[in-house]
């Protein structure tokens, strides 16, 4: 991994000059901010019951209470938690299983990198939230379940941008001198094609992860993700929406807020870097 | 601008639409067969949680049969006989049957919600192709401030959760201001008869006027939100693409031979148009996933909500049989949509 | 045919970038008279291209002409409404470029194009402009039935020969060539340039031929104006800068030019790279690569000498300081 350090090292500093993509960083930070200083930040446990319900914002409560008389305050806090590890979780999953799939396919070829590639095409073709949803109704309520359904949409993501990388690395005049050497497949795609992989890794998840965001957020508005005392905002903003003829606004507008942050945050940023790597576009 | 096709020609689509429809199948093949294992294979076991703990073992052999997953005579089918059973029902049109209530053929129920996806669908789709169209070519062709402008909105709606700004528009537009009705499809009662299931279309044949008001009025703000929603791609493509073309040279040279400008952005407009088409069939995907968030937000009576009470029903059958219809549907509007690409741009063919 | 046809008189064409000003064209005078073919040399950077393109007003943003006038007959170019001239694009003055893949439109037929640039120019029946089109067609001999081609099924010599049809069909008076043959292989080059000379002679039309070949130039140019960091060095006919260049440039470039049947030497490059255009040299822009380079040609811009019925810039030439 010797190129991955020096890769950040140049990534981080360009790409903080740009207007929108500071921005973008401030609004998930912030996000990432809350959701570590939640305990801190929130003077209620937001999976208990603590006030008369559907009380509208005041000093004591100033996102008000819901429905169970849940802090909407410390609920918009806490939930920040359980979307960012959902939407961490299944990156690396997605990751874990995307990336190897895609060096294989790419570097050995034939009929394996075909099957595998019509497989991956298919699934990136079809809608995935819908397939999404069809897992998680399948899997369960749970964290670790939310993540997994969620990672398998976007393997195909992955497996995709590391593939092609690899196919084209795999044709440079260094990895045949390699092959010539007598390297092992393992140690030439290791040594020579991960490193150049790695950064296509990062673009690929700076430009999908506001999607993940949206797909953990949808899933969970429709009660596929995270089980009900869990502060969510995806489960909020459902869970309010009844509420909102009686003009009872404060239930859905500050858990849908958050999702808006966190996922314009990370499209600015996104677009940062596609801007950084020369507006190449990098079609995902 | 009349379009006559030499033989050779003529004959090289038919070739490639040939191609292509071949291609659907392994693609098609690929999704029901994930979808299959997908329920088959994941979960606990549904028919626990169908029936509950505590259910006579007859009752569960009962649903094991309809499931298919034992033969008549009680022996647990393999799961690879299983596959195959499922794909040959399929290829006769049968979808399997509903685990609730009447039993009915989950097909038919799909086809009761399918038209109201349809309608909301192209609405919201005419929609963000206004909005992408519109301010993407602005973008593009005038530059500068107003290309950025146009970026940063693209950026912002694409990020946007639907079922947020759908609830925006419903306490701005139905709660506050009172104007649009907050949800559903047609006030109860004026529903047009049925020709197309579409709404709109169907209201507008017979001469119900109150029905077509009535369900304009109702298809207004989902039809906004999703098309705002969409939009983002649209109008990013559209900028981009035009901004390119326009840097090409036969603009220029265009210009040089004293081509008005009205003429040369109608042809920047065409050759922008191949990416932009590109990008409307790859938004199926996108669109879809849109309408389904828009549905439930809106309670709007299409596939979306339809797949949603399945799952809380447990309707395993229902469920399955809804995702491989999706399926199918994408398949085909893909192929059509590449079919489009290659009438247009003639370097495609051949 | 020593009519005066075209006048450029003090043109400046800047491009104000993000990173400074680049001051293309710095106040260019140049005469082109009717029936010549005149070859504006330079080097990429030179201005060459973008004295071309102004003289149309073809220059993109961030460009823009700053000053200067440009008369055709007595009709000052630079004071033109947009529409006004339109009417004279393509049909007085016609321009042909370098790449013709991607100056012609590639979704639609040859014939679209052809009858569209007629119809916009003159008042005529669709048919009518199609028989046009065929017959300009066949006057660069590409025969009328490739009409209905689109661009890509269209070799790259008969390309650009499709491209030189369009914009000479409506008989200019100017052909203005930017870098015409530089895409072509040389045979193809020549045959482009047959018939540059054909329809030169023909149409009786002037062309200004813009390149950085100069032996192309002279062998085919009746006079020659060569144009170094935005300005220009000399002007004079074929022969006279052939056999005679006064301009140290032109010298310069004259050597550099390989000699098939020379003895085997290396090959001869003006030493140096071309200024950046954003800040280029004081006084004359040559000095820092020319040989003869004194203390007052960086101090002090040269001034236009006239010589024989020449014209060269250059400090050697002053009076009093013949070299």
């Amino acid at each position: 991994m010797y190129t991955f350090r020096p890769f950040l090292v140049k990534l981080v500093p360009k790409v903080r000059l740009k207007g929108l993509t500071l921005v973008g960083t401030i609004m998930v930070l912030f996000t990432v901010f809350l959701a570590i200083l939640a305990p801190i930040l929130t003077p209620y446990d937001p999976t208990k019951s603590v006030d008369l319900s559907l009380q509208p914002p005041s000093w004591k409560h100033p996102f008000g209470t819901n429905k169970v008389g849940q802090d909407m305050w410390s609920r918009t806090v806490y939930g920040a938690r359980t979307i960012l590890a959902v939407v961490f979780l299944s990156t690396i999953v997605s990751i874990v299983i995307g990336v190897p799939l895609g060096l294989v396919s790419g570097y050995v070829g034939g009929i394996l990198d075909r099957v595998l590639a019509m497989i991956m095409d298919a699934m990136y073709a079809f809608p995935g939230l819908i397939l999404a949803i069809a897992i998680a109704a399948a899997m369960g309520p749970g964290i670790i379940n939310t993540a997994v359904s969620i990672a398998i949409v976007y393997v195909p993501t992955y497996f995709r941008m590391v593939r092609g990388q690899t196919l084209s690395i795999k044709e440079q005049l260094y990895v045949e001198a390699a092959r010539a050497i007598g390297a092992k497949p393992l140690t030439i795609l290791t040594r020579y094609v991960f490193p150049n992989v790695v950064s296509v890794i990062a673009v690929v998840f700076t430009l999908s992860v506001a999607d993940v965001v949206l797909t953990e957020a949808a899933l969970s508005f429709f009660g596929l993700s995270v089980p009900a005392p869990t502060p969510d905002w995806g489960f909020d903003l459902k869970a309010g929406h009844p509420y909102l003829l009686s003009g009872y606004w404060w239930l859905i507008t500050f858990p849908g807020l958050m999702i808006m942050i966190l996922a314009v945050g990370f499209t600015f940023i996104g677009e940062g870097v596609a801007e950084y790597l020369g507006a190449r576009e990098v079609k995902i | 601008m009349t379009r006559i096709f030499s033989e050779t020609e003529v004959a090289s689509l038919k070739a490639f639409i040939i191609a292509r429809a071949l291609a659907l199948i392994p693609t098609v093949l690929i999704l029901i067969t994930l979808v299959f294992f997908v329920m088959r294979v994941l979960p606990g076991d549904p028919v626990i949680a169908i029936v509950g703990m505590k259910a006579p073992p007859e009752r569960v052999i009962e649903l094991k049969k309809e499931l298919g997953l034992m033969d008549q005579a009680g022996n647990p089918i393999p799961l690879p006989i299983q596959y195959l059973n499922y794909l040959s029902k399929l290829v006769r049109g049968d979808f399997g049957r509903s685990l609730i209530w009447g039993k009915r053929p989950v097909l038919v129920e799909i086809m009761e919600h399918f038209p109201a996806t349809v309608e909301l669908a192209i609405a919201g789709f005419i929609v963000s192709i206004i909005l992408g169209l519109v301010l993407g070519s602005l973008g593009g062709w005038m530059g500068g401030k107003t290309s950025s402008a146009v970026k940063t909105y693209g950026a912002i709606t694409y990020a946007l959760f639907i079922p947020w700004i759908g609830m925006l528009f419903q306490l701005f537009f139905a709660v506050w201001l009172g104007i649009l009705p907050v949800a559903g499809r047609i006030d109860t009662g004026l529903e047009p008869p049925t020709i197309t299931g579409l709404y709109l279309i169907d209201s507008m044949i017979t001469g119900r006027w109150d029905s077509f008001i009535s369900a304009l009025r109702h298809i207004m703000l989902p039809a906004i939100t999703l098309g705002l929603v969409i939009s983002g791609v649209f109008t990013r493509v559209t900028r981009t693409s035009v901004e390119e073309v326009m840097r090409q040279d036969f603009v220029v040279a265009a210009r040089a031979r004293g081509i008005p400008e009205h003429k040369i952005l109608l042809h920047v407009l065409k050759n922008s148009f191949v990416p932009i088409l590109t990008m409307m069939g790859l938004q199926l995907a996108l669109l879809m996933t849109g309408a389904v968030l828009t549905e439930t937000t809106f309670s709007w009576p299409g596939m979306g909500t339809f797949l949603l009470e399945r799952i809380q029903y447990r309707d395993y059958t229902t469920v399955q049989g809804t995702v491989v219809f999706f399926a199918i549907i994408v398949s085909l509007v893909n192929l059509i949509v590449d079919i489009c690409y290659a009438y247009i741009d003639p370097r495609i063919r051949y | 045919m020593a009519e005066p046809l075209l006048n450029i008189k003090n043109l400046k064409t800047y491009y104000f970038t993000e990173s400074g000003v680049v001051k293309a064209v710095d106040d260019v005078t140049l005469g082109m008279r009717k029936g010549e073919l005149l070859g504006l040399v330079g080097e990429s950077g030179s201005g060459k291209s973008t004295l071309g393109l102004s003289i149309i007003r073809l220059i993109p943003p961030p460009g823009k002409i700053i000053d200067g006038s440009v008369f055709l007959d007595n009709i000052d170019l630079m004071k033109l409404s947009e529409k006004e001239l339109r009417k004279i694009r393509g049909r007085r003055i016609g321009m042909i470029f370098q790449d013709p893949l991607t100056c012609l439109d590639p979704l639609r037929r040859i014939e679209d194009q052809m009858v569209e640039t007629v119809m916009v120019h003159m008042d005529v029946e669709r048919d009518d402009a199609r028989e046009m089109a065929a017959k300009a067609l066949e006057r660069v001999g590409i025969s009328g039935d490739r009409l209905k081609d689109y661009p890509h099924q269209l070799s790259g010599g008969m390309r650009q020969r499709a491209m030189i049809a369009m914009a000479t069909m409506l008989h200019p008076e100017l052909l203005i060539a930017d870098e015409p043959t530089t895409a072509l292989d040389v045979i193809v080059q020549s045959r482009i340039m047959d018939l540059l000379e054909d329809l030169k002679e023909s149409m009786k039309m002037s062309i200004l031929l813009i390149t950085h070949d100069l032996a192309l130039v002279i062998e085919r140019a009746d006079r020659v104006a060569v144009m170094y960091a935005g300005e220009l060095c000399e002007v004079g006919t074929s022969e006279q800068i052939s056999q005679d260049p006064l301009h140290p440039y032109t010298k310069l470039l004259l050597e550099s030019i390989p000699d098939v049947e020379a003895p085997k030497t290396k090959l001869k490059s003006i030493p140096g790279n071309p200024p950046d255009m954003r800040s280029p040299p004081s006084g004359c822009r040559f000095w820092p690569r020319c040989p003869y380079a004194k203390d007052l040609c960086k101090k002090t811009p040269p001034r236009f000498i006239e010589l024989d019925g020449r014209i060269v810039r250059c400090h050697l030439y002053e009076e009093g300081e013949k070299s």
